[in-house]
This record gives C-alpha cells, structure tokens and sequence, in this order.
C-alpha cells in the first residue's frame, strides 16, 4: 500500500503554517483567557472528561476536574476540538481525499478485518493516550509542537518519550517491517 | 466573552485541522510509518514547525511582546509521555490528529474520542497517589537557566540540529515510499 501524496501539501509549507497559528494564538489566548501559552488539545478531552465526571461520578471536588471544569481555556479547547473535526472535515471534502472507514486499510492487511479486535485495541490506547497525556500535561500539540519550541526541559522528556515508547509499540505491532529493507 | 471563547476555539481547531488533513499528516500509515522510522513526512513537518515558533516566540520575547514559560520537569513528564506514546503506537494518531480523522469520516477516531476522555477521567481518579509519587519533585523547565547560558546560544544551534535531522531524513527517505 502506498500513500497517495499527489493532493499533500509539502511538509515545509504545513509546518510554517502551524508555526505562525501557534504564535497568533498565543496573543489571542493572552488577552481573553489569561494564559500565556498556545494552544493545545489535551484539555479540550479534559472538558469532556469533566461533564462526565460531574455527572455520572460526582467528581465535583476533585482537582483534575475541577480544574477542566472551570478553566477557560479548557472550554476554548474544547470548540478548538470541534473546530478540528470541521477543519479535517473540509480540507479532505475540498481535496476530495474523504473517506470513511471504520478502521485503517493497513490494519486491516496485517492484523485481520476484525473490526471488534480494532475497536479493542482503539479503546486501550485511548484510555492510554488520554491518561499519558494529562500526567505529561500536554499532548504532541502541547508537548511538541508547543513545548519543544520554547525548548521546556519537561516537554523534551515528555516527547522524547512518546517517540521512544511509540517506536517500540509499533515495532511490536509490526515486526516484519521493522527488519526487512525492501520497501520499495 | 463567552461567544469570543467559542469563536475563537472553533476558527484556531479549523485551521489547524485544516493544516493537518491537507498536510497529510493524519494518515494511519504515516504515523506508523514514522514510528517505525520509514517514513518521516510528520517528524519534517513538526520540526519546521518548531524550528519556525521557536526563533519567533524568542525573537518577539526580545522586543518584550511576549513571554515564554517553559513546562518544568517532573517524573511525570517521562512516566505519561511513555504511557502516552504506547497509546499513540497503539492507535496510529494522537489527540489532534483523532480529532481531524473523525472528520475525514474514520469512524474508529469516534470511539477514540471518549477513550481519551476515560483516560483523563481515570487520571482524575487517581490523582492523589498519582501526585504524590510522579508530580512532587519538580526541576524548573528553563533550559536556559539550567545550563548557564545566553539563550540564543541555545536556540540557535537547536535550530542548526533540527535542520539538520530534516535535511538528513530529506535526502534519504522519499515521501512516497511504499512501505506496508
């Protein structure tokens, strides 16, 4: 399988973008939520973490969701987390590159079309995504992309470690590639 | 107030979303390609991007536009982030670019989205000795400060270093190779 790059944009011009929307972020967050820092994810999934917890748990007192729930950033997080749905939305409907799935093509190749063995493995590693990142305060947005460019000593440790522990889940997932060299 | 919040969280998640999925940078097969370090398009793009906001953020730091406040050092930092990459290796995206693929139609990002949630929830639960053991030591986060040295000193060779990881993984490995 190969990825069709015909209708990508060309990395260089991708992550200039990124990097000028960080910085205009970073004003704008200043002046309407207190906050001098771009934008992240992580709490946007912290907003939805604290409806639930509030309602179904009685979590009220607890720190983590008390903190999602009455910050204002965590609900700009949240409509930037809609905000990206629509984004992605768009870009795939303009580019015509949308398509639905209910999981990965490649997945499906190696591991079997199993959609309920997927959704499993969705579901662990979500819960492992979204607990990871609240203990590493911050995501590959925050910790990357953010945190990486003001060279913050946690956010190198925090991404290192998500490559380090990525690289060797997927070498797991994937052994035969990781070996072989005939990729061409 | 309330209406700017949720305007301007709904424009800053399109454009980047939009960024994303045009970047290609969504894509299961590149996100594992580059875990399994074949196909390095998302390590060239979020370099650039952090080569580009690291000279900006500092450069408008001087003019005393704005001001930077590095994340500081805790066990967390490296206990979550190894928690977090298995999950990402797992999934084959991370938070921003799940949210991305639920509108490019990949169902499973669905369910990915209130699995991350559970995980925050979770976290929430076990705070306390989660607190006590991985977030009560903490080194302050300014690189700067740490080494003793004059910031651009650290910046720009930075800088030199990530340019020269994408200028290295330019020329060996093409965008377009087949690897699954």
């Amino acid at each position: 399988m190969k990825v069709d790059n015909s209708k990508e944009w060309h990395w260089f011009k991708g992550g200039i973008l990124v990097s000028l929307l960080s910085v205009a972020t970073y004003f704008i967050f200043a002046a309407i939520a207190d906050r001098n820092y771009p934008f992240g994810i992580t709490a946007g999934f912290g907003y939805i973490s604290a409806f639930f917890g509030k309602t179904f748990a009685g979590l009220n007192e607890n720190p983590v969701i008390k903190r999602f729930s009455e910050k204002p950033d965590a609900f700009i997080e949240f409509f930037i987390l809609i905000g990206l749905v629509i984004g992605g939305y768009t870009a795939s409907k303009l580019s015509g590159t949308y398509s639905p799935e209910n999981i990965p093509a490649v997945w499906e190749k190696y591991h079997g079309k199993s959609v309920i063995k997927r959704y499993f493995f969705v579901v662990v590693g979500s819960i492992l995504l979204g607990y990871g990142a609240a203990l590493a305060g911050g995501c590959t947005t925050g910790n990357i992309l953010q945190g990486w460019a003001h060279l913050s000593l946690g956010s190198i440790v925090a991404g290192a470690s998500f490559f380090a522990a990525g690289i060797i889940t997927s070498k797991i997932l994937y052994p035969k590639l990781g070996d072989s060299d005939d990729a061409n | 107030m309330m209406l700017i919040n949720i305007l301007f969280g709904l424009v800053v998640g399109f454009i980047f979303g939009f960024i994303l999925t045009k970047t290609g940078v969504t894509k299961y097969p590149r996100v594992m390609g580059m875990l399994l370090l074949k196909d390095f398009k998302i390590l060239k793009f979020m370099l650039t991007a952090v080569i580009s906001s690291m000279i900006l953020f500092y450069l408008l730091g001087d003019f005393g536009l704005l001001k930077v406040v590095p994340k500081n050092l805790e066990w967390g930092k490296l206990v979550g982030g190894l928690i977090f990459g298995t999950g990402m290796g797992i999934l084959g995206y991370c938070p921003g670019t799940m949210a991305a693929r639920i509108g490019e139609g990949k169902k499973e990002a669905i369910i990915a989205l209130f699995g991350t949630a559970l995980g925050i929830l979770i976290y929430a639960l076990t705070i306390k000795p989660v607190k006590a053991t991985f977030l009560s030591t903490e080194i302050n986060g300014n690189i700067f400060l740490q080494l003793g040295l004059n910031k651009w000193l650290v910046i720009i060779p930075a800088a030199i270093l990530f340019s020269a990881i994408i200028y290295f993984v330019n020329k060996k490995v093409s965008d377009n190779k087949k690897i699954f």
